[in-house]
């Protein structure tokens, strides 16, 4: 029996991410004639099951005991074991950074082949292909996946969700975690802008390197996306500049977003940044530059210094919206 | 008594007695002045050697010019009026004195008749009283006007009131004389003459006015000498090292004003203690006057940073006179801080305000080599444009363009044949890489294709001519990139270099042929010029449109080239031209040199700005640029001071090819 | 400690769009006009190495390896500019198959041995698969922090901390392991002084090949396998807001984004 397993870690809940991570696992375990097996992790485990069981065979929950910390080692550990035992074809993941971690890792130990950030998953002779972002964005790829089992973490937002069916079978995992002494998570930061996830929000104001400093970041394009009831966010250039959070980032090795609007404020659009918002619904731009390459992503945009539209826009944007 | 004006003549010493008491005086204040001087000699000549004496002719001319004719400062009308009167007042005085010499201690009987009458009594008191006028001024700017440029020392104050002393003890001397012996010639000596009439009844009988005399002679004499000594200890020196600093100046051009590193392993990069600096140098920082006028016309001061041109030369002379050896200069007063070094644009305005001919510049990318060379210690957004020049062949870091993206659309066949081409155009990073730059380089090629001119490019093989490198500090890139340009320049075949771009345009022309180069090197504005005035390009009109040009540092200051733009502008009938009021070599700089234009200056600090604002206010529709980082430089500072008004600010190239339609 | 750092050479990934070309049959980007550089996140796990050596682990002892052709001395000698202490090359064309890579990274680890601390880049700007770091652990038995951005000394060990979706996360290790780097505002790499860099051509770079390591045949073939490679075409039009002035622009936009976000 050819087992599609998805990996999740509950504290994210039932989000977009993990629908079109279920979405994915159907299609793929059709095409490889298996049964999707769902493995759960962590506290929140027990209420995902609930809404995961539809859309699998097989729930394995990790909930309770020493499950409620789990250590990434020790959740590693207990993936590889679950997979030597039910010897899955692929393995599905998120792209939270556990996973993105683990994924190659995983593959590893298992004799099988690790491919990340896939936007596409198809079966092609028997071979699990993979369609990725390659050269900052520039060009996409197709990488067939050699080994057995293949492990995947996904732009899981970008895939459709799966559809429900009759709820499989939720079962507890069955043993706690190993003890790992050489390595261990001793503090946990929470991102102290108090913001949506990037990734779950509606609406984005981006800022990147002509913002010129912190300040503006705060003053202009977080009242703006106040306003609006938006995030913001920012290209590697702002970030690197320590003006914002590294959690702000938007690119290829940054979040990957799929906003109702992403509005990109004095950023130029390089690959590497658009790269990660080709999902977005709606992009539109403000430049001085007429050429610069984020308008060629854009639905709309204006021309002009930030300094001046974006005040403007705000007025604008809080009389219409009253 | 008629006495007959051929035997006119006073005596000498009248009245004064132990004459060897002035002898032993003499040489005393002598050996302190000697001692002074050769104190500073010996500072100089911890500086590397720099060759500085060839071409007399060429340098006795700067002498007579800027020494002698004081042109430059004569350029503050009043400054130019009261030092000539200082100064020419005095080589008349000390004519006179030497005249007493000769004549007191050789034997020489020419302190007699028309000459004593003439020169002796009359123009010496003239000059006299020149000197005192010029005094007076000076005092009334210094302690009424008060001008910032001015620096405001006890020596300076102590200078003028012993100047001033000198004169007024003279002067009295004269009366005190005329009023006791009742000199038959008095009328030759007017000054004297008024003195003494105003003298005589205050100081009462002959006995009196002997003793006055005596004591005030002494007294003269004591001022004077004390004078001579402490001359070399002060600002004064200039009278000697100002010459001296005039005659040993550069020949080049500002242009070429920046020296070769050597990369010998021993040898400190860059400059980061006096002995570091050649000898010249070193004289720079004792022949400053103390003007302030660099500062003045330095566009980073006036735009409110911190750099002053003046207080650094001032600031290496502080530190001539420390004992220790081998200190660090930067950070060793304010005037030498680190932050002030990244703030200048290279633009030379202070070279060309200096009356005595001080190098401030170069000195300020001495210093940048050693932060950026030794410490590898200098702005980020700086460091950004040096690593993309080390990655990419430009300093742009994050544009989308490519090197021939200006071509698209433009029917130029054979362009990239560089070898078949009469002259190769070189775009620049700028040119190529700047969307709004790119347009200039359209129009120049335009331009050329219309002349018949043929040309080509580089293309993908054209890497940055090093210019940013340079200016920043890293000479190491420079070379780099320099040598891996001429050795394309060699392997296709070029012979003649246009290019839109100052910056280019002066280091391929003066610091190419160095490493190796012998391309022939023109800027766009002379090359088009010459196609106007050969007739290969007829301009249309642009009627109706008033103009300013605004002179690009490197093409005007460093190059000395100022009339070819305007000759081409003026070939467009129906343009009104109008000059700004910073133009030609006193010309305000955009912002942009220096490695300045990758940098993000503070809001309120912006060069580019206060040129802007200069600009705005002649009220022109049109400003004329002949340089990529005058163009967004400007673009930026006029677009955010226009408000509702149309200035647009234009390439030459565009101005020509519009006017053709 | 023993410190080794992996770097990668690359194409040049600010190559604007533009001049990217593919080569889809040999499945690779064209060369062109694009420079080779070192890939930004292993500058970056260069950088915090030697801050590290600066700092809390003074004294330790910093080796550079790539695997790649004769090109990547140029990575190395950066590297050696920047104070690395010493630099190792294996001879090896490029590929992009990650786990050929990191076996080939695993053999020389082990043949120069004994590192306490391994940092790699998370993701080469290249092919961005992000699993040499992962996979080179797993070669060597070695855990795996993945993000890190902060590397310090704690008792007993090392402290870092590594980027998590929803913040950051601090983890305390105590054995060796591999750590991929990702980039900070503190691990911008340095410039190196030129007097280095003119040392640096003096320098000796260790070469070997997979033979000197003990590897036969090619390289892991049968991991994953590029089967397309493509430039998607993207056909969005933008319209620039109309107004003749920058109110009435501003007024234009306002209205769009109202109703973009107001028809959700």
């Amino acid at each position: 029996m050819n087992h599609t397993l998805v990996c999740l870690f509950a504290t994210a809940g039932f989000d977009k991410s993990a629908q079109g991570l279920l979405g994915a696992a159907e299609r793929l375990a059709a095409a490889t004639e298996g049964r999707v097996t769902a493995l759960l992790l962590g506290p929140g485990a027990g209420r995902l099951a609930q809404d995961i069981a539809p859309l699998a065979a097989t729930v394995l929950v990790a909930e309770g005991g020493a499950w409620s910390d789990p250590q990434p080692e020790a959740c590693l550990d207990a993936i590889t074991r679950v997979c030597r035992e039910i010897a899955p074809r692929a393995v599905l993941f998120s792209s939270d950074t556990w996973s993105q971690e683990m994924a190659p890792r995983l593959a590893h130990r298992l004799g099988g082949t690790a491919v990340g950030d896939a936007i596409a998953l198809e079966v092609r002779d028997g071979v699990i292909c993979a369609t990725r972002q390659v050269y900052g964005g520039k060009a996409q790829a197709v990488i067939a996946l050699r080994r057995s089992p293949g492990v995947a973490w996904l732009r899981a937002r970008s895939f459709a969700p799966a559809t429900p069916g009759a709820p499989g079978e939720i079962r507890d995992l069955g043993f706690e975690p190993g003890a790992v002494a050489h390595i261990r998570v001793v503090e946990r930061l929470a991102d102290a802008t108090g913001q949506v996830r990037l990734e779950d929000a509606r609406i984005i104001v981006a800022g990147g390197r002509g913002i010129g400093g912190a300040e503006p970041f705060q003053q202009e394009l977080a009242r703006l996306a106040e306003v609006l009831g938006g995030q913001i966010a920012a290209t590697r250039a702002a970030c690197d500049a320590g003006w914002v959070p590294a959690l702000l980032q938007v690119g290829t090795t940054g979040k990957k977003v799929a906003p109702e609007l992403y509005l990109a404020v004095a950023l130029s659009g390089a690959s590497q940044h658009t790269a990660g918002i080709s999902d977005a619904r709606n992009i539109a731009a403000i430049n001085t530059d007429p050429e610069a390459p984020i308008f060629k992503h854009c639905s709309f945009g204006l021309v002009g210094d930030y300094r001046q539209v974006v005040p403007l826009l705000r007025e604008r944007l809080a009389a219409l919206c009253k | 008594m008629q006495v007959n004006a051929s035997e006119a003549t006073r005596q000498i010493y009248w009245n004064i007695s132990h004459i060897w008491l002035m002898y032993v005086l003499f040489l005393v204040a002598l050996a302190i002045a000697v001692w002074g001087l050769y104190r500073r000699w010996a500072q100089w000549r911890q500086g590397a050697p720099l060759a500085r004496f060839d071409h007399p002719l060429a340098r006795l001319g700067l002498l007579w010019r800027q020494g002698l004719l004081q042109v430059r400062t004569a350029r503050d009308r009043y400054a130019g009026f009261l030092h000539r009167f200082i100064f020419g007042g005095w080589i008349v005085l000390l004519l006179a004195t030497t005249v007493v010499a000769l004549d007191a201690d050789l034997g020489l009987p020419i302190m007699r008749g028309l000459f004593y009458l003439v020169f002796q009594s009359f123009l010496t008191d003239l000059a006299g009283a020149l000197v005192l006028v010029g005094l007076l001024m000076a005092a009334g700017r210094r302690w009424l006007v008060r001008p910032p440029t001015l620096v405001y020392s006890s020596e300076a104050t102590g200078l003028l009131l012993l100047l001033m002393a000198i004169l007024g003890t003279g002067f009295l001397v004269e009366g005190a004389r005329i009023a006791a012996t009742g000199d038959p010639w008095a009328a030759w000596s007017p000054f004297g003459h008024l003195a003494a009439w105003l003298m005589a009844p205050a100081v009462g009988s002959v006995e009196a006015l002997r003793s006055f005399h005596r004591v005030i002679w002494w007294v003269h004499l004591a001022l004077s000498f004390g004078l001579i000594a402490w001359l070399p200890y002060t600002k004064l020196m200039h009278v000697l090292t100002g010459p001296l600093n005039i005659y040993t100046a550069s020949l080049e051009p500002v242009g070429a004003a920046l020296k070769p590193v050597s990369f010998e392993e021993n040898t400190t990069f860059g400059v980061n203690a006096l002995g570091s600096f050649t000898w010249k140098d070193l004289l720079d920082a004792d022949a400053c006057t103390e003007c302030g006028r660099c500062t003045a016309a330095c566009p980073a001061n006036t735009a409110g940073k911190d750099l002053s041109p003046r207080d650094l030369i001032l600031g290496l002379r502080t530190l001539l006179a420390r004992p220790e050896k081998g200190a660090a200069i930067i950070d060793a007063l304010p005037a030498t801080a680190r932050e002030r070094l990244w703030q200048c644009t290279t633009c030379a305005a202070c070279m060309e305000a200096c009356p005595v001919l001080v190098e401030q510049m170069p000195k300020i990318v001495d210093l940048r080599r050693y932060l950026v060379m030794e410490e590898a210690d200098f702005p980020e957004s700086m460091q950004e444009a040096i690593t993309s020049l080390e990655s990419r062949n430009h300093p742009f870091r994050g544009t989308q363009a490519s090197r021939l993206d200006w071509a698209d659309g433009l029917e130029l066949p054979g362009l990239e044949a560089v070898a078949e081409a009469e002259v190769l155009l070189w775009v620049g990073c700028s040119g190529a890489l700047v969307e709004r730059n790119q347009k200039a380089v359209r129009a120049t090629a335009q331009l050329l294709a219309k002349a018949g001119v043929s040309f080509a490019v580089l293309g993908r093989d054209e890497r940055c001519c090093g210019d940013p490198a340079r200016r920043i500090g890293n000479e190491f890139l420079f070379e780099s990139l320099a040598r891996e340009n001429i050795a394309a320049f060699q392997a296709r075949g070029v012979r003649q270099i246009v290019t839109a771009c100052p910056h280019c345009f002066n280091t391929l022309r003066h610091e190419y042929p160095r490493l190796g180069s012998t391309c022939e090197v023109r800027h766009h504005s002379e090359f088009l010029q010459g196609l106007v005035a050969e007739g290969r390009l007829q301009p249309g009109t642009l009627p109706g449109r008033s103009l300013a040009y605004h002179d690009p540092c490197y093409l005007g200051r460093h190059n000395g080239i100022y009339d070819a733009p305007r000759q081409l502008l003026q070939s467009v009938p129906g343009l009104e031209l109008r000059e700004l009021p910073r133009c030609g070599p006193s010309g305000f700089c955009c912002g942009g040199g220096g490695g300045l234009s990758f940098t993000e200056e503070p809001p309120a600090q912006r060069v580019s700005r206060v040129r802007s604002e200069e600009i705005l206010e002649t009220g022109v529709d049109l400003v004329a640029v002949g340089c990529p980082f005058c163009m967004s430089m400007l673009e930026d500072g006029i677009n955010a001071g226009r408000g509702e008004r149309d200035v647009r600010v234009l390439d030459l190239s565009e101005v020509l090819l519009q006017s053709m339609g | 400690m023993n410190i080794l750092v992996c770097l990668k050479q690359i194409l040049d990934p600010e190559v604007p769009a533009r001049d990217f070309r593919i080569d889809p049959v040999r499945r690779q980007a064209e060369r062109g006009a694009a420079n080779l550089v070192t890939n930004i996140f292993c500058e970056n796990a260069l950088e915090t190495a030697l801050q590290f050596r600066d700092g809390p682990g003074v004294g330790s002892r910093i080796t550079v390896l790539t695997c790649g052709p004769a090109s990547a001395d140029d990575t190395l000698r950066k590297a050696i500019a920047m104070k690395a202490d010493a630099a190792v090359r294996i001879q090896e064309e490029a590929c992009p198959d990650p786990l050929a890579v990191a076996q080939v990274l695993a053999a020389a680890a082990r043949k120069l041995g004994g590192f306490d601390l391994i940092l790699v880049g998370r993701e080469a700007g290249d092919w961005g698969a992000g699993q040499v770091g992962g996979l080179l652990a797993e070669e060597l038995g070695l855990p795996c922090v993945a993000f890190v951005d902060r590397l310090e000394v704690c008792e007993g060990g090392l402290r870092v901390r590594r980027q998590t979706d929803t913040g950051a996360e601090v983890l305390e290790l105590r054995s060796a392991a591999v750590l991929t780097i990702t980039n900070d505002e503190h691990n911008v790499p340095r410039i190196p002084k030129i007097r280095d860099v003119m040392m640096s051509g003096r320098q000796p770079i260790t070469t070997w090949t997979r033979g000197d390591l003990g590897l036969e045949g090619p390289l892991a073939a049968g991991y994953s396998e590029v089967l397309e490679l493509f430039i998607p075409v993207s056909d969005r039009r933008c319209e620039f807001v109309a107004g003749e002035t920058l109110a009435e622009q501003v007024d234009a936009l306002a209205r769009r984004v109202a109703e973009v976000v107001g028809a959700v």
